[in-house]
């Protein structure tokens, strides 16, 4: 039978409808209805300049949203040719890393709150609301924080709120290690997790899964490699599992935020004098860039002439991994609750992937008419 | 007697259901971020399930999409009495950045259904919805609950 699951329902957090074709509670294939949450973001930046762009950018996601403004602003700044200051560039990691904390510990904290383990919820959003104190210290907002522009940053930070963020990290690091071996080494959490929802490496490439799920997979890249600020005075390692199941997403995750405290800690002890923003006029001309999310990797590829955005296309991770999901993880799923916790452990993100294209019966595609768009 | 005892029960007994009819997820998780320790919504007896037809009170984060046209009606007729609303966070007050010229959104939330309590902000800090669904809800679902018997 066909079970309905959404678009309001008590185990999701955003609208979906989630169709699973069950055989009594075992799971055999689901399919996926999109097209809750779309605004037209991307309609509504054509013929915008980028200082009206970045809030629209900002707004594609509320979870991740500090990367959207990075790679909108990063986008700008290969059209110009230019590279933002060095210090602006030390800031954007530091922020960047310290959202990426926020956005894995909330979506752990979904994926036990899925299997019913309300304790680990709990202390993973005991263990969030600090770095969002950091968050708010430095950008002077929880979650959309207008701290990007092309050519810099807006802000400058003092050494004060720099010691502080130094503080929260060594606070989490130290509680850390605890929680992780609650999840690591707990029976029942184990239990739920080991060897379900399992995908291979190839199922992995084949779905273009990216990000923490292409991780737990065995795919062992990262765009931050490339990155280079990253590339050039920062030292990452890579974190992959070869599982490919809830347990290996979920522990890919936690390992990843050790990581980012690693950076965070180098960023503050490395930061490098100098100014946060410089001017960069923008040429006409086409650019893209890509960027590593804490969900995957996001794409922009922007179009201008010179003042105005002409066209722009955003690439959001999630899209990718919940037709992961949907394809590949739900084959061999003992329960319908399984199923549930599955979906969870792929930290979908519904906002960021709503686009809409028309197909007609002929198979001819069209763009969608915009219904508060004035007819020409 | 018995409408006192059911006065004080209620009001400490508030379920709450989140409608995200086209936000950009900012909103929604400030309402988790209520569930943590820090802010522990139950300790004044909220209990988020997101389950419309338990609900007491309604969340609405989002400008209103094509989608949610129609579908938002429904849901509000499903939700039993009393029917509070509390729309959080510039969008369905406005639409914020999106209520512009060729998006799809339908902004203003309360074109489509009646709304008791608004919370500005993009989005507002957990503290203030938090205050938003204190300042409705214990209320209005005593003094209500008191008309239907």
């Amino acid at each position: 039978m066909i079970l309905p699951i959404g678009p309001i329902h008590p185990s999701l957090k955003e609208p979906l409808r989630l169709k699973l074709k069950t055989q009594g509670e075992k799971v055999l294939s689901a399919e996926i209805d999109y097209g809750y949450v779309h605004r037209g973001i991307e309609r509504i930046m054509k013929g915008k300049t980028w200082q009206k762009g970045i809030y629209l950018s900002e707004r594609v996601c509320g979870i991740c949203s500090y990367i959207h403004t990075q790679t909108f602003a990063e986008t700008f700044e290969s059209i110009a040719g230019e590279r933002a200051p060095l210090r602006a560039q030390f800031l954007r990691v530091l922020t960047n890393e310290l959202d990426r904390i926020q956005s894995h510990l909330l979506a752990n904290s979904t994926y036990f709150k899925a299997i019913e383990h309300e304790t680990l919820f709990m202390y993973m959003l005991y263990l969030r609301e600090p770095v969002m104190d950091a968050i708010e210290l430095l950008t002077g907002n929880r979650v959309n924080m207008g701290w990007n522009v092309v050519g810099g940053v807006r802000m400058d930070v003092k050494q004060v709120h720099l010691d502080s963020i130094m503080k929260i990290m060594l606070k989490l690091e130290s509680e850390y290690d605890r929680y992780v071996e609650m999840f690591e080494k707990g029976p029942l959490v184990g239990l739920r997790s080991h060897d379900v929802g399992k995908m291979t490496r190839d199922e992995a490439i084949k779905a273009r899964a990216v990000g923490p799920i292409g991780r737990a997979s065995g795919l062992e890249n990262d765009l931050r490699e490339n990155h280079h600020t990253y590339k050039d005075h920062l030292d990452l390692k890579v974190i992959w599992r070869k599982e490919g199941d809830n347990f290996a997403r979920n522990m890919n995750r936690f390992d990843e935020i050790t990581q980012s405290i690693n950076l965070i800690k180098q960023v503050i002890e490395n930061l490098p004098e100098g100014d946060i923003r410089k001017k960069i006029d923008i040429p006409a001309g086409y650019g893209d860039w890509r960027n590593e999310a804490p969900r995957g990797e996001v794409t922009y590829t922007i179009e201008t002439n010179g003042n105005l955005i002409k066209n722009i296309s955003i690439r959001t991770p999630s899209i990718m991994n919940i037709d992961a999901c949907a394809k590949y993880m739900f084959n061999d799923v003992a329960t319908v609750s399984d199923a549930i916790a599955t979906y969870a452990s792929v930290d979908p993100c519904i906002a960021c992937t709503e686009r809409v294209v028309i197909v007609d019966e002929s198979g001819k595609t069209r763009e969608f008419d915009y219904p508060n768009y004035p007819k020409i | 007697m018995l409408d006192a005892l059911k006065d004080v029960i209620r009001k400490s007994s508030i379920h709450v259901c989140l409608i995200n009819t086209g936000g950009c997820n900012g909103c929604d998780i400030e309402v988790v971020a209520l569930l943590s320790p820090r802010y522990d919504l139950e300790q004044y007896g909220i209990y988020v399930h997101n389950n419309p037809r338990e609900a007491d009170v309604v969340l609405v984060v989002g400008a209103v999409t094509e989608q949610w046209r129609e579908k938002l009606q429904r849901i509000y007729a499903k939700v039993p009495e009393p029917k509070i609303v509390v729309a959080i966070g510039n969008c369905p007050l406005s639409g914020d950045v999106f209520n512009q010229e060729g998006s799809s959104v339908y902004a203003p939330v309360s074109d489509f259904i009646p709304v008791d309590a608004e919370v500005s902000g993009c989005p507002p800090r957990p503290s203030e919805i938090l205050a938003a669904i204190l300042s409705v809800g214990p209320d209005a679902i005593a003094a209500r609950g008191r008309q239907k018997l």
